[in-house]
C-alpha cells in the first residue's frame, strides 16, 4: 500500500459480528448431538427401534444437502447434479468391496476421494458456465454416471448390487466389530456434526469469504483480481467430496446399492430439501431434510398419494418462509432480521 | 516508455467496429482522459484494457509487458485497476467486508479454507487505511448498499485502488452525482495521482478539465483528436463534436455498446 501520506489514525474498529447467533447454533447443534447420540440406545426401550434407521437416513441425506446448500448459498453454484456424487460415494464402496477390501475407514475415505476427483474434472468444464449452462452441464454430468452405473454388470447395472457382508470398522477382542446398528449411527452423527461445524469454518475463511463476492458480484471479483474460476472449482470439488462420502455412508446402512440413488430427481430432491429448510442458512439443509423426510414417512403410511401434498409444502413455503424454515427459526431465537437476510450469514 | 500502451486495438460487435485501430499512451504520474459522444466506444475500450472483452487485435502493454492474452484477475496482478460506470460493489456486506475483499485478493491466499478471514489484523490495517483514504472509516459497519450514492462510488474506488495499481481506469466516477460529491470525487482523483497514473473516462468536462494533463477524444469508435488538455479545449473540431453539430454520432452505437457492457 502506498499510502503513507496518509497516517492511520488509530487500529481498526471491530467488525460487525455474529458471533451470538453463532453460539446460540453451536449450543442446538451440541444437544442435538447429545439427544440423537442417546437415540439408538433409548429406541428400543421406547418401542421405536423402526426409527433408529429412518433417522440415520435423514442424517446421512443431510451431509449431502449440506454441501449442496454450500455450494448454493455461499458460491452460489446452483448444482443440479449433486445426487451424481453421492453416486460415485456409493459406488466406490461397492467398487472396494467387489476388490476383497473390508476395512470402512479406508473405503469411506477413497469413496470421499473418489467424489472430490470427480467433482474437480466435472468442474473443470461446469464451473467455466453460468446460470442456466451450469445447471444444465451438472445435471447431464450427473445423468452420464448414471448411465454409466446402469451399463456397468459387474457392479450390477440395473439391478444394483447388494453388499453382502458388512464393512469391518476395526477387529476387536470378540471378532470384528460392523459398521452397522448403533455404531454406525454414532459414526454417521459424529460425521455429520464435525462436516457442520467443517463447512461453517470454511464460509468465515480466506475460501469463504471469496466465494460469497463472487456469489454477490463475480465481475466486480474478477476485476479485483480474484481467480473466479478457480477458486468455484475448489469449492465444488469440496463439495462432491461431502456428497460422495453420504453416498459411501448409505451404502454402508443399506447394505444396497443401485443406479436410481444418482437418478436426476434425487439431485432435484436434493435442491428442494435445501430450498425449504433454506438457502445459505446453517441450519437450512438438515431442517429441509428432517421436515421433508419426516412428511413424507408419514404420509406414505395414510395414502399412497402422498407427492400431492409435498408439493403443496414446497408451495406454502416459498410463498410464506421464501428464505426457508430455518430463516423463521432464526427471527425466534431473538437474531435480528438484519443478520439472517442481509449478511446471509447462516443463523436460525 | 509509456506506462500504458494501447497500439491499434480493434474490437468489432458484428458489422460495428465499436474500437477501430485506437491507438493512445499514458504516461506515468498522468491522468489521461478519454472523452467522445456517446456511442463512441469509451466504455468498450475500458472493458478491453481491463479484459472484461476480448479484443480481435491489437497490442496493449503495461510497463513493457503484453496484457492483451491475460485473464482479467491477470491484467490486475500486472498493476492495472478499474472501476465500473455503473457502482460494482457488495451491496449486502458492510464497507469493512466490502474493502476487507479487496485486499485479501493482493495480500492474502484465498484458498486458504480454513484460517478465519476476520481475524488476520493484517488484513484490516490495510482495510481501515483504506476506509481512510476515501473517507469512508466512519461508515466502517455500515451495509454498503444503503450507503448514498457518492460514498457507493467511493467504495467502487476504493475497491480498485486496494491492489495499489499502477494504473487505474476510471469509468465515469462522477456520473449521477449532486456538486459536492463531484467536488469530494475530484479533491480524491487528485490525492489518487501521486500514487498512479489515471485514465479517466468522464462527461463532466469541468471535471476533466481540471484534472486532466491530456486527453484523447474518441469518435465512432476511432481517435477523433488527441493533445494536451489546452490543446483539446481549443480544438474547433472538438467544440463542433460537443457543440451537437453531429448530433446523430452514435445513435446506433449507444446500444450496442450496452449490450457490451
Amino acid at each position: 500500500m502506498s499510502d503513507s501520506s496518509i497516517p492511520i489514525a488509530s487500529t481498526p474498529p471491530p467488525l460487525a459480528s455474529n458471533a451470538h447467533a453463532r453460539w446460540v447454533s453451536h449450543s442446538v447443534l451440541a444437544a442435538l448431538v447429545v439427544l440423537l447420540g442417546a437415540f439408538p440406545w433409548l429406541a428400543p426401550l421406547l418401542g421405536l427401534d423402526y426409527y433408529v434407521d429412518f433417522v440415520r437416513r435423514i442424517l446421512i441425506v443431510s451431509m449431502a444437502a449440506l454441501s449442496l446448500n454450500f455450494l448454493i448459498g455461499r458460491a452460489g453454484l446452483v448444482a443440479l447434479g449433486h445426487a451424481g456424487f453421492v453416486g460415485v460415494g456409493a459406488y466406490a464402496v461397492v467398487a472396494m468391496v467387489e476388490g476383497g477390501f473390508s476395512n470402512a475407514w479406508g473405503i469411506w475415505l477413497v469413496a470421499a476421494a473418489a467424489g472430490t476427483v470427480m467433482a474437480a474434472l466435472i468442474g473443470l468444464v461446469a464451473v467455466r458456465t453460468q446460470g442456466v449452462y451450469f445447471i444444465m452441464i451438472t445435471l447431464a454430468c450427473a445423468q452420464m454416471l448414471y448411465y454409466l452405473a446402469v451399463s456397468l454388470r459387474i457392479w450390477g447395472g440395473d439391478d444394483g448390487y447388494t453388499l453382502y457382508n458388512p464393512l469391518v470398522l476395526f477387529n476387536g477382542a470378540g471378532g470384528a466389530v460392523h459398521a452397522q446398528g448403533n455404531w454406525l449411527f454414532t459414526l454417521v452423527l459424529l460425521a455429520l456434526a464435525a462436516i457442520f461445524l467443517l463447512i461453517s469454518r470454511i464460509e468465515r475463511s480466506y475460501l469463504g469469504r471469496a466465494l460469497e463476492g463472487i456469489r454477490d458480484n463475480a465481475t466486480r471479483m474478477q476485476a479485483m483480481g480474484y481467480p473466479t474460476f478457480k477458486l468455484k472449482l475448489l469449492a465444488f470439488a469440496l463439495a462432491g467430496g461431502i456428497a460422495s462420502l453420504s453416498g459411501a455412508l448409505l451404502a454402508t446402512q443399506n447394505g444396497f446399492v443401485s443406479p436410481s440413488l444418482m437418478q436426476w430427481n434425487q439431485s432435484a430432491l436434493l435442491i428442494v430439501m435445501v430450498v425449504i429448510g433454506g438457502i445459505g442458512l446453517r441450519w437450512g439443509a438438515p431442517l429441509g431434510v428432517a421436515v421433508w423426510l419426516t412428511l413424507e414417512e408419514i404420509l406414505k403410511q395414510s395414502t399412497d398419494y402422498w407427492h400431492a401434498p409435498m408439493g403443496v409444502l414446497l408451495i406454502a413455503v416459498v410463498f410464506l418462509a421464501p428464505k426457508g424454515l430455518a430463516a423463521f427459526f432464526a427471527k425466534k431465537n431473538g437474531v435480528s432480521k438484519k443478520q439472517s437476510t442481509q449478511r446471509k450469514e447462516g443463523v436460525a | 516508455m509509456s506506462l500504458l500502451s494501447i497500439h491499434k486495438l480493434v474490437k468489432r460487435f458484428g458489422a460495428l467496429t465499436a474500437t477501430d485501430h485506437v491507438s493512445l499512451a499514458v504516461e506515468k504520474g498522468e491522468i489521461h482522459a478519454l472523452i467522445g459522444p456517446n456511442g463512441a466506444g469509451k466504455s468498450t475500450l475500458v472493458h478491453l484494457i481491463s479484459g472484461l472483452l476480448s479484443a480481435d487485435s491489437g497490442s496493449l502493454t503495461l510497463d513493457g509487458k503484453e496484457l492483451i492474452h491475460l485473464a482479467p484477475h491477470q491484467r490486475v496482478a500486472a498493476g492495472l485497476s478499474r472501476c465500473f460506470q455503473i457502482t460494482s460493489i457488495f451491496p449486502k456486506l458492510t464497507v469493512a467486508e466490502n474493502l476487507l475483499l479487496a485486499v485479501q485478493a493482493h495480500a492474502a491466499n484465498s484458498f486458504r479454507w480454513f484460517k478465519l478471514r476476520d481475524k488476520d489484523t493484517h488484513l484490516k490495517a490495510q482495510a481501515w487505511a483504506l476506509a481512510q483514504r476515501v473517507q469512508l472509516h466512519d461508515q466502517w459497519n455500515t451495509t454498503a448498499g444503503t450507503l448514498p450514492h457518492g460514498a457507493q462510488r467511493k467504495l467502487d474506488v476504493a475497491l480498485a485502488i486496494a491492489a495499489s495499481p499502477k494504473l487505474l481506469l476510471l469509468d465515469e466516477p462522477m456520473a449521477g452525482m449532486g456538486p459536492a460529491e463531484s467536488e469530494e470525487m475530484v479533491a480524491l482523483i487528485q490525492e489518487l495521482r501521486h500514487d498512479m497514473a489515471i485514465l479517466l473516462i468522464e462527461h463532466d468536462m469541468d471535471a476533466v478539465f481540471q484534472l486532466a494533463d491530456r486527453i484523447t477524444v474518441l469518435v465512432y469508435g476511432k481517435v477523433f483528436a488527441q493533445g494536451t488538455a489546452e490543446q483539446i479545449q481549443n480544438d474547433p473540431r472538438v467544440q463542433a463534436v460537443y457543440l451537437g453539430q453531429e448530433d446523430e454520432v452514435g445513435e446506433e452505437g449507444t446500444q450496442q455498446e450496452e449490450d457490451a457492457a
